[in-house]
């Protein structure tokens, strides 16, 4: 199995994910698939969630809150600037109430509670997610390709995502047993028609979007997750953890990419240091391992790169690496 | 004659309220249509909501008219039947009126605050807990006295499976708007035609023979059980009383609009056909003498009777119809809560009140106007000082027959339609009772005795509480009792009046005097009612469980005087200081 | 009194009177049934809005998103918490 041949046999998986611990390359990869896809003629947009994003770097080019910025043809880059998200949607906040009130002013009450809301940790993450869903939700591109926040976020909100879906139901609930008591009071009195209950309208989207965000991240007909991992101990440890942790939150695994392997031509050459050599022979043991323990998910090694991966070339270079010739 | 009794009344009830109640309103309390009332300024859709004075002028006529104003007057009667009207006509002038419309202004000026905080703010810390324990017993009489009279009505045989069909008729409208969500009006149509047609079928011949076979399931032939000084005690009433409490008691644990609220409102459009019918029927009768409508009791009987002298017995045996107690907490925790208008608490109030006195003449009318049926079994005993020698409901029903007789309605139904009018009435107000001593007990006692947390333990309680009255004390007495805790709690009601006023400045005396009156007169008719059952209690020839239950009576009448008696001091103190506080400060009128 | 006077009188004493009898049937119920639907309101700001109390319990990404329409309730809502309850409510 290789990779290209995943895309190619799974039309419909239009949201990829590379995930794994920090460092690994999942930007790069995240950059060289959306340009070996681009290449090919298919809109992709690659996105970053992580405050610390580095598609700026890859691609050169200071991209961040800057919506979608069109790196090639059909390639697109986005970094989301999560405060300024945050900022934004407080206005609108801000703007809904003054308008539905006519106040003048947001009431201090109200306003602290805005200031104290935001200034929740969990509401990075929501607002990140949240805006996941609008990109997504927008339709504009064949791929998403998703550079992923750490995988501890993830997963993260992905256990809060059912927490919060069920306490929505609960909530909905409460709404519509008010509705109920509402329509009640409405036929006693012998008033006529009700106003919409807005409240449970939110109510009902805010789920829908929850469930979409968390669903990008499971749906296994849509979705295309792969592990990025090197041959170190540490490492496969650590990708054997996230990976049943993965798949306890049905996050749909495609494959496993093994990065940074020494290539072997490298060592064959002669005259190299000892500490080489040794990592080389570590890598081998790792390498079989990582054989045994995935197997045939084992679409990729990408050889380690003579230097960092940076502008349209390299990326290309690492596109090679990572598809070959193969095409879609 | 009974005609006039009742135009004249009008006449003198639209007088009060024009003149008296509109000065007292305009120039004393000032009542200002501007000022944000508390249902418009808290309106938190829970306990404050405002709603528009023609709705709450029946939502507090319909909150206060219970069986006060009828089953009162028909005892009252008594002592003859001009007392009774004079005390309801004087009454309500001077006293009624004034405790209704001045404890809800007092309370919205209070924002919204209830009788227990209006008494901690304004008497002292402990008189909050004093007057809700004297609450607690106030309500418990409630119970026994109207379930007496309830118990009393289902014996009859028309009555009981009327009574079933139409409570069957109520479940089906709670089912019908808010299960099916089916339109009120046919809602309406459909349940209340049920109820009539089920309330014709209880008064047929098969209907009747159940009854009478429930009632001579026990006692000896004629069906007593045990007999007391004051009649004997009837397996029939015994257990009657046990059904009336039964159906109390799932209006209390059930859930709000499956029990309690659609079958009070089935029986409200009953009541209300009953009362209209009866009112032409009065009417048409003046006019054409098709039956009795000159009084045939004495306007004045004697002094003293079995129950006690005139004063103070009298004044309490009529309570609500004059003034009550009741009113004043529905004023303040409901009505004060969803008036809008400062200005729409005159109508509301005093209109109400006015117009529930003329209710209760109307029942006078129909006491006084037959002393014997037409098959010449005895209402009022002629030849032993106009005893009463059956119930009060026995009274209303062949009251209510008669003049819905002139309408066409045969006798048996009319007498069905009475009985279960004046048993629904009472009911309406016991599942309100019985839910507030639930949540009393569970408040109280909650904390230290953890069954009481359980709403079954607290209803199950105050019922246990309630039969023992039932099977035990003499009816008259304990409504004598309740009269007495009623009419008492309209005193404290004024006495708190007064100090806000004095507090603000206020002129008070139109309220002060009234309540000085209503002290005196009840603390005097409680004590002489409880000694009257302490002495029954330990005569030498008294049965056992007779004692039992005057004790109790003469019990719970001691402690509401002694109650009484604390918060008068506390409030007595409270008022000096207002007064000192008036005097000191400059004079504002 | 003109016709339009006479019609307008007669147009009002309906009003007033159908409100009359709504107050004695139905108001009582309404007004159970608007209570009951108040407090789940309440309870609704308590658990959307629950970080006034520190209870963070929907994402407060997203009970921002709720907030606007519980604006004019809070204010109630926190009074109603607070006011000192009487057993007297109860009957009311």
């Amino acid at each position: 199995m290789s990779l290209a041949k995943v895309f190619r046999e799974n039309p419909n998986r239009r949201y990829i994910m590379f995930g794994g611990k920090g460092g690994l390359g999942k930007t790069t990869f995240s950059a060289a698939t959306a340009y070996w896809l681009a290449k090919q003629g298919k809109r992709v947009l690659v996105f970053s969630v992580d405050p610390q994003a580095s598609l700026s770097d890859i691609f050169k080019q200071d991209i961040y809150g800057k919506g979608a910025v069109e790196i090639m043809p059909n390639l697109y880059a986005q970094e989301i600037d999560a405060d300024q998200h945050i900022r934004e949607y407080q206005d609108q906040i801000r703007k809904k109430i003054l308008d539905m009130y006519g106040f003048d002013k947001i009431p201090d009450e109200i306003e602290s509670y805005i200031q104290a809301a935001s200034a929740e940790p969990a509401m990075e993450e929501s607002a990140i997610f949240d805006q996941v869903v609008d990109i997504v939700v927008a339709g504009e591109f064949d791929y998403y390709i998703y550079d992923l926040v750490p995988l501890g976020h993830a997963l993260y909100y992905l256990s809060m995502a059912s927490v919060y879906d069920q306490w929505i139901s609960k909530i909905t609930k409460l709404r519509e047993e008010m509705r109920e008591y509402e329509q009640m009071a409405a036929r006693l009195s012998r008033k006529s028609e009700l106003q919409e209950d807005e409240i449970l309208r939110e109510l009902q989207d805010i789920r829908y979007r929850i469930s979409t965000s968390s669903s990008i991240l499971t749906d296994r007909e849509k979705t295309a997750f792969f592990f990025v991992l090197v041959p170190e101990e540490m490492i496969l440890i650590d990708t054997q953890n996230a990976a049943s942790l993965f798949r306890k939150y049905d996050v749909p695994l495609s494959g496993y990419i093994v990065n940074r392997v020494i290539p072997d031509e490298l060592i064959a050459k002669g005259n190299i240091p000892p500490y080489l050599r040794n990592r080389h022979a570590m890598q081998k043991k790792y390498l079989q391992k990582i054989d045994e323990l995935f197997g045939k998910d084992v679409l990729a090694r990408v050889e380690e790169m003579e230097r960092d991966i940076a502008g349209l070339s390299m990326i290309e270079k690492m596109a090679q690496a990572m598809f070959g010739e193969e095409t879609l | 004659m009974a005609f006039w009794t009742l135009l004249i009344t009008i006449v003198i009830v639209i007088l009060g309220y024009r003149y008296y109640t509109n000065r007292v309103d305009q120039q004393i309390v000032a009542a200002d249509p501007k000022r944000a009332t508390p249902a418009k300024m808290y309106n938190d859709g829970v306990d404050f909501m405002p709603a528009s004075g023609s709705v709450l002028f029946g939502y507090q006529f319909k909150s206060i008219a219970a069986l006060g104003p009828i089953v009162g007057p028909i005892t009252a009667v008594q002592w003859g039947w001009l007392p009774a009207v004079l005390w309801l006509i004087v009454g309500v002038f001077f006293i009624g009126w004034v405790q209704d419309y001045a404890s809800a202004m007092m309370a919205m000026r209070n924002d919204g605050m209830t009788m227990g905080g209006l008494a901690y703010k304004y008497i002292s810390p402990r008189a909050r807990g004093i007057l809700l324990s004297f609450l607690y017993f106030y309500l418990l009489l409630i119970m026994g006295a109207f379930g007496a009279v309830v118990a009393g009505l289902l014996a009859a045989p028309t009555v009981p499976i009327g009574f079933l069909i139409l409570t069957l008729a109520g479940v089906l409208a709670g089912q019908m708007t808010y299960r099916w969500r089916m339109d009120l009006v046919m809602t309406t149509v459909v349940t209340v035609l049920i109820a009539l047609v089920g309330i014709w079928l209880g008064t047929m011949p098969w209907a009747q023979s159940i009854v009478k076979a429930i009632n001579g399931m026990a006692g000896n032939a004629e069906g007593v059980l045990y007999s007391t000084p004051y009649g004997p005690m009837k397996w029939s009433v015994w257990f009657w009383g046990i059904i009336a409490l039964v159906f109390t008691y799932f209006g209390s644990v059930l859930p709000i609009w499956r029990f309690a609220q659609p079958v009070n409102y089935v029986s409200f459009w009953f009541v209300m056909l009953g009362i209209v019918g009866s009112i032409l029927g009065v009417i048409i009768a003046t006019f054409t003498g098709a039956t009795g409508v000159s009084f045939e009791i004495p306007a004045y009987i004697a002094f003293n009777n079995h129950l006690g002298p005139l004063w103070p017995i009298l004044f309490v045996t009529i309570s609500c119809g004059a003034i009550s107690g009741w009113h004043s907490l529905v004023s303040t925790s409901g009505t004060a809560r969803q008036l809008e208008k400062e200005t729409d608490a005159k109508p509301v109030t005093a209109g109400a009140m006015y117009t529930e006195a003329v209710l209760a003449v109307l029942a006078v009318v129909f006491a006084a106007t037959a002393i014997a049926k037409a098959d010449g079994s005895v209402l009022y005993d002629a030849a032993n000082g106009y005893k009463l020698s059956v119930g009060a409901g026995g009274i209303w029903i062949y009251g209510m027959a008669r003049f819905l007789s002139v309408v066409g309605i045969p006798a048996d139904l009319g007498g069905a339609i009475g009985g279960i009018f004046l048993a629904v009435m009472a009911l309406t107000v016991m599942q309100l009772v019985l839910r507030f001593m639930r949540v009393a007990s569970a408040e109280l006692l909650g904390d230290k005795i953890i069954a009481f947390k359980n709403p079954h333990v607290g209803s199950l309680v105050a019922i246990a509480f309630t039969l023992l009255i039932l099977w035990t004390a003499f009816w008259q007495r304990i409504w004598v009792l309740f009269g007495g805790a009623n009419q008492l709690f309209a005193g404290l009601a004024l006495l708190l009046v007064t100090i806000w006023l004095a507090n603000e400045g206020k002129k008070y005396e139109w309220v002060f005097w009234p309540g000085v009156f209503m002290y005196v007169t009840t603390v005097a008719a409680l004590l002489i009612t409880a000694w009257k059952s302490f002495s029954a209690a330990f005569a030498p020839d008294t049965a056992a469980a007779f004692m039992v239950g005057n004790l109790i009576a003469g019990l719970i009448g001691l402690f509401l005087a002694i109650a009484a008696l604390i918060l008068a001091w506390d409030g007595w103190k409270s008022l000096s200081t207002a007064r000192s506080k008036m005097a000191a400060a400059p004079s504002g009128d | 009194m003109t016709e339009e006077e006479k019609r307008s009188l007669i147009q009002k004493i309906k009003e007033n009177l159908s409100d009359f009898i709504y107050g004695m049937a139905s108001h009582e119920a309404t007004r159970q049934a608007l209570k009951t639907r108040g407090s789940m309101e309440h309870l609704f700001i308590l658990i959307t809005m629950g970080d006034l109390l520190g209870v963070p319990i929907l994402p407060p990404y997203y009970s921002l998103r709720l907030l606007p329409y519980v604006v004019p309730q809070i204010s109630t809502w926190k009074r109603r918490m607070l006011r000192e309850k009487d057993l007297v409510d109860a009957l009311a």
